[in-house]
This record gives structure tokens, sequence and C-alpha cells, in this order.
């Protein structure tokens, strides 16, 4: 049962696009609360509709039925309480690596000084301190994605949200930035949700699982993960029988 | 004044072989300019001293030169050559100065709120489309023969170029580089003056510089009414006394000094947005 202290509540969520031949159903009938310090990750093959499931909790887009609550407040529109992380970087090319991450704080009116600092902080916990005075487009790949994840905690928002963070990444750096995130997540205690099609990583990143089916995106999963909050859960008994579940479920759904 | 012939080389890539073989063909590239520089002067000066045409139609290089000294130290109507520059020069600073201004300004509207769009947009490609000297007899009605109609002359001349790029600039904006903004607290003109607005800077600075070259080729229309002192007031007094050789040098001066500043702003526009071409 969603309770008040829920730091996101979905209740009877529908969502459908204008097409050419009438409405796109891309979401129908999602109920969902996730409790705060939580990481849910939703899988889904492809046309599930897990992006834009995303893109009304960040409030991008208006679902047509339904209501969203983050933090007890009802989502009007996108604010800084809820952080997002897009699959492209998205940095803002004509500032500063700190710029970026103090942008959430500048629209805040917080003081230059207080800004520094939390820039700096932030930086440092992404590994990226003393690449404040960089250029954005001097940075690799993940350095960016790095960069966008400090800027979306800039302002200390409720949830975090991540759209396939590390799909436009090598499988190297994907890998690394997926640890940071779980030791990110663990040192932070930071609600979070995120997409991804990769089943792997949604059982590595994830404390709460959920699976969508093909359009109309529905849930066929909901799973709490169990396996401890190690550092890497892929040596847990349980992360093998877990994968494989949300595998099959992965699969009846793009079905 | 369009853009140099040759095209600004791009930011040059830091491997070795392209930079050996990028020394030789730049160096080329100065000799065969300097070649067809010398060699049309050399031509020029043929024909001059063949007397195909008399010199009131076609003076010498040593003519032009002369008047070129001349002009400088003693005048012409009244002014140095400098000066007539200089007058030319500032009217077309503050004229593209107002015009890019009010470029931006209206570039932004039109480009945001889609009622102003409708309103201005094919206004401004009205206006745009019209050749500065027939507006002109308008403009000498409505503010006189002093610098008030030159002024406007060239705001209305570069306005609508600037307006146009800033427009299109702001429509291609990525979305969610504004999604981005929103959902980190921006309000609607934090989003404006800090993500609209640098996003559409390399577009505004080449519509700045497509403004200045049309103030430029404006400027001489502008000083067809009482336009002394200015090169194309230079130009056009010197054209009712057959002073062939004032014309010509006339030429040369507004020519040089176009190549000159729009090398100078094809250097800001590289200046201004350093991160295009690299995201």
């Amino acid at each position: 049962m969603p309770s008040t202290d829920d730091a996101l509540v979905l209740t009877g969520i529908g969502h459908e696009y204008r097409g050419g031949s009438g409405p796109v159903p891309a979401l129908d009938g999602i109920d969902l609360s996730l409790a705060a310090g939580e990481h849910l990750v939703v899988v889904g093959p492809s046309g599930s509709g897990k992006s834009t499931l995303l893109r009304l909790i960040a409030g991008f887009l208006r679902p047509t039925r339904g209501e969203i609550a983050a933090g007890g407040v009802p989502v009007r529109g996108p604010g800084p309480d809820r952080g997002m992380v897009f699959q492209q970087p998205t940095l803002f090319p004509w500032l500063s690596v700190r710029a970026n991450v103090e942008f959430g704080l500048r629209t805040a009116g917080v003081p230059r000084e207080r800004r520094r600092e939390v820039a700096g902080e932030r930086l440092a916990q992404v590994g990226l301190a003393d690449a404040g005075r960089m250029r954005t487009y001097e940075l690799s790949g993940g350095m960016r994605q790095r960069v966008a994840i400090a800027r979306a905690l800039a302002p200390d928002p409720g949830v975090l949200l991540m759209d396939e963070p590390f799909g436009a990444l090598d499988a190297l750096t994907r890998e690394r930035l997926q640890d940071e995130v779980r030791a990110l997540w663990s040192a932070t205690g930071k609600t979070i949700v995120s997409i991804t099609h990769d089943v792997d990583e949604a059982v590595r990143l994830g404390s709460r699982l959920v699976v969508l089916s093909a359009r109309p995106g529905r849930i066929v999963l909901d799973e709490t993960s169990g396996l401890p909050r190690s550092p890497d859960p892929r040596a847990e008994p349980g992360f093998a029988p877990l994968r494989d579940r949300l595998a099959s479920a992965v699969r009846a759904a793009a079905a | 004044m369009s853009a140099p012939a040759e095209a600004p080389p791009a930011p040059a890539a830091p491997t070795a072989p392209r930079r050996r073989r990028e020394g030789p063909s730049r160096r080329r590239a100065l000799g065969l300019r300097v070649l067809s520089v010398g060699g049309l002067l050399l031509l020029w000066w043929a024909v001059a001293r063949a007397q195909v045409w008399p010199p009131v139609v076609l003076p010498p290089p040593g003519a032009v030169w002369a008047q070129a000294v001349a002009t400088s130290t003693e005048g012409y109507s009244g002014h140095t050559l400098g000066e007539h520059l200089l007058t030319s020069l500032r009217r077309i600073l503050v004229g593209s100065a107002w015009g890019t201004l009010g470029g931006v300004l209206l570039g932004l509207l039109i480009g945001l709120v889609p009622a102003v769009r409708a309103m201005l947009g094919p206004l401004v490609t009205f206006v745009r489309t019209l050749p500065p000297l027939a507006y002109l007899s308008l403009l000498v009605i409505w503010f006189g023969i002093g610098e008030e109609p030159k002024i406007w002359l060239l705001v209305v001349a570069s306005l609508p170029p600037v307006a146009v790029a800033t427009a299109d600039a702001v429509r291609g904006v990525d979305p969610d580089h504004l999604n981005a903004a929103r959902s980190l607290g921006a309000r609607p003109w934090q989003q404006a003056l800090w993500v609209v607005l640098p996003h559409s800077l390399p577009e505004i600075s080449t519509g700045v510089r497509i403004a200045v070259g049309v103030a430029y080729t404006s400027v001489v229309a502008a000083e067809t009414v009482n336009g002394v002192p200015g090169i194309g007031g230079m130009i056009r007094e010197a054209q009712r006394f057959n002073h062939t050789d004032v014309v010509i040098l006339g030429l040369i001066v507004i020519g040089l000094s176009g190549l000159l500043i729009d090398r100078l702003l094809v250097t800001l526009d590289r200046t201004v947005a350093p991160w295009r071409g690299r995201t």
C-alpha cells in the first residue's frame, strides 16, 4: 500500500501518444510506489514505454491518465526535486564542467561560494575533482556522463532519474560507471529510478526491479532484489537466479 | 560583402601528417593570391599604358596611387581619405550594432513566442528582400538628409539577417537541453538567457558577420544623399566631376577595408563559440 512517506507514487498511470492514425498507447495501468532510498530499475524491450515512464516522472510529459506524486507532492512539470540524467549527457558546452554542475544551484539563487563548494563535492563524488575547469567537449563519454550525474545531484533532488545512462558507452566504461553508481547509491542513500534494457545491469544496480511489457507497457514483474548491498552483487548466490527470472520475463514481454 | 574566397581552415587536427600536408598547400595558396593580384595590376597598367581607352575611362595605376597620396594628405571635397573612411566605418559600426541588438532580441522573440513568429516573421522576410537603395527615399523623407537616415538605413538593412539567424538557432535548440535546464529548476527567463541564448551564439555570430557585410554594402547607398564626408559620398562626388581615379581609389579602399573587417569577424566567430562542431 502506498504511504505518504514514499519517495515516489504512481497511481493508475496511462499514456498515449498522438499518432497519424489515432492515439498510440505507450503505457497502461501503471501502479507503483517506491520507498525512499531504493534504486528502482525498470527493464523492458524497446517500445515498452520505459523512457516514457521516466519522462512522465520527470515532468517533461503529462500522463493521459493517473497521478504521479514525488515526495508527497503531485508532479505538474519538471523540477529540481527530480534530477535527470539523460542517455546523451546534454551538458551545456558553453559552460565549464564546474559551471554545468552549478547550474541547478544558480537557478535557485545559491550564492557563488556555496555553489563552488557544492560543485566541488559533487565532482569529487563522481571522481572528477580536478576536472572543474575543463570544457565539456574535452571530456570522454564516460566523464561526460559522470558530470551529468554530478549536475543532477547538485540541487540535492529527492529522486535521481537516469534514462539508460550508460547506453551510449563502451562496455568497459559502462561497467566502471555501474560500479560507481552502485557505490554512490550506497554512500548517499539517494532514491534512484533508472532505465535499462540490459538485464545484468538491472540486477547489479537495482534494489527493486520492474519489467514492462511491450506496447502498451504494463508491469509484468515487480520484485525486490534481496541481494545484499555489497560492492559487487554478481558474486552473490542469489544473483544468477534473479537475473534468469528477469531475463525470461523480458523475453516473454517482448514476444 | 560575401565570404572570402578561401574557406576558413578547419581547426587543425593535432595529427602530425595532416599538418605536414597543410603547410606547403597554404603557402602555395598565398603565392597564388599574390600572383593573381600582381597579374591584375600588371594587366591594368598595360591596358592603361596602351591608351585603349582615354584616362578618364581607365586611369593608370600610378594616377590612382597619386590620388591615394593626395587625398590622404590634402583631402578630397574637404576631407582626407582617412576621414571619409572613418566616417563610413563609424556609420557601419553604429548601424550594425543597433541592427544586431534589435535582430537578436527580435530573433529570440520570433523563435520563442509562436504568436510573435506568426506576426513578425513574414514582415522580417519582406524587409530582408528589399534592396536598401529602395527604402532610402522613404528614410530621407522621414529623417531628412543628415546622419539619421544613413544610420537607419544600415539598421534596417542589418537587422533582418541577424533576426532570421537568431530565430533559426533558437528553434534548433536541443529539447533535452531545455528539459535538463527545467529539471534543474530554470524558470523561463533563465532558460532563455542561460540556455537558448548561449546555444544560439554561433549562429548569432554568423548573423552578425552577415549583418556587418550588409551594412558595408549598404553604406554606399546610404551616402548617395549628402554623403560627404563618407567613402560612398566621396565616390559619388568624384563621379560628378569624372574623377575616375578617385572613384577607383574609393572602390579599392572599400574592398580592402571590407576584407579586413571580414577577417576580424571570422576570428571573432571562432573565439565566441569554441565548442562549435565539437559536441
